[in-house]
């Protein structure tokens, strides 16, 4: 069949771009600046020390045996130790606790920006060159123009600091603690790690109620955002059907109503919509750096920004990596959904 | 792949290139019948003249420097009602700056660094792209597999990726953008200079034995021009914007430069819960309204080029 | 908001701990009864790190929630500049090259299990002895040998309540340095537990079991806090809280209005706006107390020639407007430094008195030494430290006010510390910034750390002015700066067990380092805490060395 080998085939394209982003991530620990020893140990460690450590972390062999060393590891998501952020934890162990938070955000933003764009998108098309179309276009637009971290804090300025309708910063009461599994018929299961999940798992609605105050307005900003894209693809797309089917149609029967035609052509239209909602999850997580920064929320973002600072190399070569597979992954996917929904792209 | 889409599109030009439309003047005269692009224009040229105003005007010393002790900090705007109506009139901020000195300074420094960052990644980038198109096989791998890379990926992430390896600083961060911008305008233009490619017309004048510099500045080049523009004007909003989280990330311009990043970072630090609202809501607005700007004006230009791309987003 | 509830789980839990508290305290000797008032204290601070092993960190984060979790052999005296006082051991001797300490008895581990010598015998070896199975290895932080590697040469444990350790040398600060956070006792059997693999031993730090105060009962590194519970069996003073919560708001602001609101009772690490914003609300206060430490720009003698001739170094001293680095830039918490040792520590000298900011003579002595083309690179980090909260600004008032007398500076700025760190202490600079603060509070912890080559005396010569970074066996001291005298006098100091003749000896290398000014002396900083009223007042008191002491507090 021919979408099998149409996956085979992109699948088979992954193996050398993930090697490359192996290799582009190795790189950056070795032209990074700064000793890893001496990072790990501090300003007030001894030469010695210094030195000695290095030889223990293998930092002396020889480039190519490290190399080596780092893409077995990796390709077994091993990324070794955290040196100061989380010293002592695996790089695994710190993004399997981080990568929920995020992912949390991301999805609440991605669900605002859908459940607002599609609608939105639709009523601009439905009611091309008046003037809702107008605002609703130019409102977009605005949207995709304004940064993240402009709108975050104009939103905690109206809703948290002058209205107090929601809290500012977390994500959750700072009191409330959760327990660190759940029980389903006599089992011990394991949470997820999104708490607006894992309290109602465990039954805690007031816990739940104080999780969805604390998501609501960084969802809001990353949803404002989201929508805006979705809208304007949203848009161009029902018009791109209409455009075809309403040659068609207005051939055959002489005339159709613009309306029945977008009707029909909802679903043709959503095809490159959803291409655009996967593209811009892969974004989103990017996009979520900011978000956390803003709203003091400590996923993988702010997480990311502070290895940085703190020179934590195998932490950041970790969470690079990863979400570089994330986002490979989900443009994959993306792409062979959209080959599914219109078979016309696979050549 | 992301940008699979940005490539189709732009290069599904109908059969007249971006010279003879020009020529022709359709182009100029369907973007100066668009009006929501001639908005865009105006913004932009409207931004140019502040920025160049800002730059002559005001010593950049004094705007980075704390003004504690001779002016209280995160004063209000005067005309709130806490003092004369001129007084400030965007407010102070917390180390006693004038916050408007400040943010319309902020706009020579996203224009310059914006276009600096802009213009190395479309010249790399198409630089790039044709060489790929031109030279098949090894070449063209080697480059656009590398752009792969590149494109795996999201930007923000693969800009302090390379910021990690920089260290941060204001040029720093236009050679971080400029990588990450870079492989778009390769796919770009390598997808339409391959379209040029196939046209008979060039495999005869390779026939007639015309060297390949000849056969790429006078055919394949014209030809990229257009996706080109449409790429860098809209690119040109998200380097601004880039360049500015940056900043705001804490890896751009150094503590106390006029950046709209900074000041927004300092705005969230100092003001955001103490109501401070100025703090933050100048060099944001400025910020957007400069982005905006770019965005109507490469929609705008985009409509003009091909109205069936009409809305589609890259 | 939903924000204050506290959830029924955690709050039976905190019930039923203190019902236990109430009904357990036959035999626990510094326990006070109906002294506190019980509650949940929140601690809010900027940062939440993911390991809190005492031995694996050189972050003051860690330190903050690990001195709760686990004691020393010996204390600090909570509030006091260093003095110090009973811990686990309520006697102690240092003698020649041996210290004895007797350990309290009946004192037990969160475990049940009872503290004895072999305890503390596992905790050092884990930390330094690469023979022992349970060694930290590479995991052990930079403490490691400063504390006790570079100078314990074996440690007998044979009794049950004696520990004898024998140094590799005559050194008086030792007993400070088992005062030290990084010298918390562990618990040998959870060491034992823990397995003899490295990476299994780092893991202790995600459930710490110690002796102190309060128990490690969660860490939350999705939301980022730790939560601790009162140890009813604990042998001192407190606890007087049920349950103690560490959570983490990175903006300083934000952690400040956090304070005021109510929703936390202590906080740190704020800076020049937000302690405002503090000092201004109704329900929030400032406390402050002198620290501990020293911020200076260090001359690197072994790169830079004319740095040898101290004319030159004073002249760049006195061009410099410290006075207004210290009330403009840190805003006047911070005062002007003189000298390498901050006030309080032992043989600090009265006497001296920062350099006067004075252009003109800076000017003649510049033309004396011959060195009126001066210019060099000046490195700084980015980010605040507790000594110097605004590099950047530090820096670019020092190039300017050069700049005045014709010195011209070039800025090199490090976005990082640790690669900072690396290129200093790689000798890289011409001049840099840097600062320090002490974890004992002696002062060979600043005279030899800081400004000793780390050499023998009798291998340098009278007139030697700097030595390379290549010979220098001092990696902290990043000046290089050599005078056989400071160094002898240094030498002797760190012998030398008599307080007063200690005093004398650090007077006198004070004085040389002043004069000679191997470093521009810039602050020393103060430490600020915001503290919310719902704290008993004076049952928090600002530690500038060990704590915060967390069991003292009491909430209304």
């Amino acid at each position: 069949m021919a979408s099998k080998r149409f996956i085979l085939k992109r699948l088979l394209l992954l193996v050398p771009v993930l090697l490359g982003v192996a290799t582009f991530v190795f790189v950056i620990l070795h032209l990074a600046s700064g000793d890893p020893a001496r990072v790990i140990l501090g300003q007030r460690a001894p030469q010695e020390q210094v030195i000695q450590l290095r030889q223990e972390l293998g930092l002396n062999d020889p480039l190519y045996i490290q190399y080596g060393r780092f893409l077995v590891d990796a390709a077994q998501f091993d990324f070794g130790e955290s040196y100061v952020i989380a010293q002592g934890n695996s790089v695994r162990s710190v993004l399997a606790d981080k990568i929920p938070v995020t992912l949390e955000l991301a999805l609440y933003g991605q669900v605002v920006g859908i459940l607002l764009g599609i609608p939105l998108g639709v009523i601009s098309a439905v009611k091309q060159d008046t003037l809702t179309d107008h605002l609703g276009r130019v409102g977009a637009l605005s949207g995709i123009s304004v940064p993240i971290y402009w709108s975050g804090p104009m939103l905690i300025l109206a809703f948290s600091t002058y209205l107090s309708i929601f809290p500012a910063s977390g994500r959750i009461g700072s009191t409330i603690f959760l327990d660190n599994h759940w029980t389903l018929l006599g089992m011990q299961l394991p949470l997820t790690g999104m708490v607006t999940v894992d309290t109602l798992l465990l039954g805690e609605f007031g816990a739940w109620t104080s999780a969805v105050t604390h998501l609501f307005l960084p969802a809001m900003t990353i949803g404002i955002y989201s929508m805006a894209l979705i809208s304007r693809m949203m848009r161009s797309s029902m018009l791109e059907v209409v455009r075809q089917d309403y040659m068609r149609t207005a051939r055959a029967k002489g005339q159709g109503s613009k309306i029945t035609i977008m009707k029909h052509g909802f679903r043709n239209a959503l095809i490159p919509v959803i291409t655009v909602i996967g593209i811009q999850f892969g974004s989103l997580l990017g996009g979520a750096v900011l978000t956390e920064t803003v709203f003091g929320i400590g996923g993988i973002g702010t997480m990311l920004v502070s290895a940085i600072q703190s020179n934590d190399f195998p932490l950041v070569q970790g969470t690079v990596l990863t979400f570089a597979l994330l986002f490979t992954l989900v443009n994959l996917l993306v792409d062979i959904t959209y080959s599914y929904l219109d078979p016309r792209i696979q050549q | 792949m992301s940008t699979d889409t940005a490539t189709t599109d732009a290069t599904a030009l109908e059969d007249r290139t971006f010279l003879d439309r020009l020529r022709s003047s359709q182009f100029l005269s369907d973007l100066l019948s668009n009006r929501l692009a001639l908005v865009g224009l105006t913004i932009i040229i409207g931004m140019v003249l502040i920025a160049i105003f800002a730059r002559f005007s005001y010593d950049l010393g004094a705007l980075r420097s704390s003004q504690l002790g001779t002016v209280s900090d995160r004063l209000a705007p005067g005309w709130t009602g806490t003092g004369a109506v001129d007084q400030h009139i965007f407010g102070t901020d917390a180390s006693g700056r004038d916050i408007y000195k400040r943010t319309l300074y902020g706009a020579w420094i996203a224009i310059k660094y914006g276009t600096v960052t802009v213009a190395a990644s479309t010249f790399l980038g198409v630089a790039l792209g044709i060489i790929a198109a031109y030279y098949s096989d090894l070449t063209d791998n080697v480059i656009m597999r590398t752009m792969d890379v590149l494109l795996a990926f999201p930007s923000l992430l693969l800009a302090l990726a390379l910021v990690a390896i920089f260290g941060a600083g204001l040029w720093k961060v236009v050679i971080a953008l400029t990588l990450v911008y870079t492989p778009r305008f390769a796919r770009v233009v390598r997808g339409a200079a391959l379209k040029v490619l196939e046209d008979e017309y060039i495999e005869a004048t390779e026939a007639l034995g015309a060297k390949d510099p000849r056969v790429l500045a006078r055919h394949v080049f014209p030809n990229t021009l257009a996706p080109v523009t449409v790429q860098s004007t809209l690119n040109y909003g998200l380097a601004i914007i880039d360049f500015a989280a940056l900043s705001f990330l804490g890896f751009g311009a150094a503590p106390g430069m006029p950046s709209w990043g900074l000041m927004l970072s300092n705005g969230v630090a100092n003001g955001l819960l103490t109501g401070k609202w100025w703090m933050s809501l100048f060099p944001g607005l400025f910020l957007a309204v400069l982005v905006l700007g770019f965005n109507l004006l490469g929609d705008g230009m985009r409509d003009a080029l091909d109205p069936r791309m009409r809305e589609t987003v890259d | 908001m939903a924000d204050d509830s506290v959830s029924r789980r955690s709050f039976l839990k905190a019930a039923g701990a203190a019902t236990v508290a109430a009904t357990s305290t036959a035999g626990c000797t510094g326990l006070t009864g109906g002294g506190g008032g019980g509650g949940t204290l929140v601690y809010s601070r900027g940062d939440h790190p993911q390991n809190y092993d005492p031995q694996q960190t050189t972050s003051g984060e860690v330190a903050k929630v690990t001195n709760q979790v686990f004691d020393t052999l010996i204390d600090f005296k909570p509030g006091s500049g260093g003095e110090l006082t009973d811990g686990l051991a309520d006697n102690w001797d240092l003698n020649g090259t041996t210290a004895t300490l007797t350990l309290k008895e009946g004192i037990e581990f969160h475990n049940g299990e009872e503290v004895t010598a072999p305890d503390v015998k596992a905790t050092v070896n884990r930390f330094i002895d690469d023979g022992y199975e349970y060694f930290l290895g590479k995991n052990r932080s930079g403490y490691s040998s400063v504390t006790f590697g570079d100078w314990v040469d074996s440690i007998d444990a044979s009794s049950d309540y004696e520990v004898t350790f024998e140094l590799t040398q005559q050194y008086a600060p030792f007993l400070r340095n088992l005062a030290m956070f990084a010298a918390a006792i562990l618990s040998k059997a959870q060491i034992e537990d823990s397995g003899s693999n490295p990476d299994d031993q780092a893991d202790l730090g995600t459930d710490p079991v110690g002796t102190g105060p309060f128990q490690f009962e969660e860490l939350d590194n999705e939301n980022q806090r730790v939560r601790l519970s009162a140890y009813d069996g604990f042998w001192g003073d407190g606890p007087n809280v049920d349950e103690v919560i560490f959570k983490t708001i990175g903006s300083n602001q934000t952690r400040a209005q956090d304070l005021i609101n109510g929703d936390s009772n202590i906080t740190d690490n704020l800076d020049a706006q937000s302690i405002q914003q503090v000092d201004d609300s109704d329900t929030a206060s400032v406390v402050q107390k002198n620290g501990i430490n020293v911020g200076y720009m260090a001359f690197n003698h072994a790169r830079k020639e004319e740095f040898r001739d101290p004319r030159v170094k004073r002249a760049v001293t006195l061009a410099v407007n410290r006075s207004a680095i210290v009330d403009d830039i840190y805003q006047g918490f911070a005062t002007e430094a003189d000298q390498p040792l901050p006030p309080d520590v032992l043989g600090h000298n009265e006497d001296l008195e920062p350099y006067p900011h004075d252009p003109e003579q800076a000017e003649s002595l510049l033309e004396e030494a011959g060195a009126t083309d001066l210019s060099f690179e000046l490195a700084t980090f980015s980010n605040p430290r507790g000594y110097n909260p605004s590099p950047i600004q530090t820096a670019n008032q020092i190039a300017s006010d050069l700049d005045a007398i014709g010195v011209d500076v070039e800025i090199n700025q490090f976005s990082t510390f640790g690669s900072y760190i690396d290129y200093t202490y790689g000798g890289r600079h011409d001049a840099c910034l840097l600062g320090w603060y002490t974890d004992n509070a002696d002062p060979d912890n600043f005279m030899y750390v800081l400004l000793h080559p780390g050499v023998e005396a009798s291998e340098l010569s009278d007139d030697q002015r700097h030595i390379s970074f290549d010979e220098k066996g001092n990696a902290s001291n990043v000046s290089a700066w050599v005078n056989k005298d400071y160094v002898e006098l240094v030498d002797e100091g760190q012998t030398t067990y008599d307080d007063e003749s200690r005093r004398e000896i650090y007077l006198e290398a004070s004085q040389i380092a002043h004069d000679n000014a191997p470093w521009m002396f810039i602050d020393y900083a103060e430490l600020i805490r915001g503290v919310h009223e719902s704290v008993s007042e004076d049952s928090y008191t600002v530690s500038s060395v060990g704590g915060p002491y967390l069991e003292l507090v009491e909430m209304n």
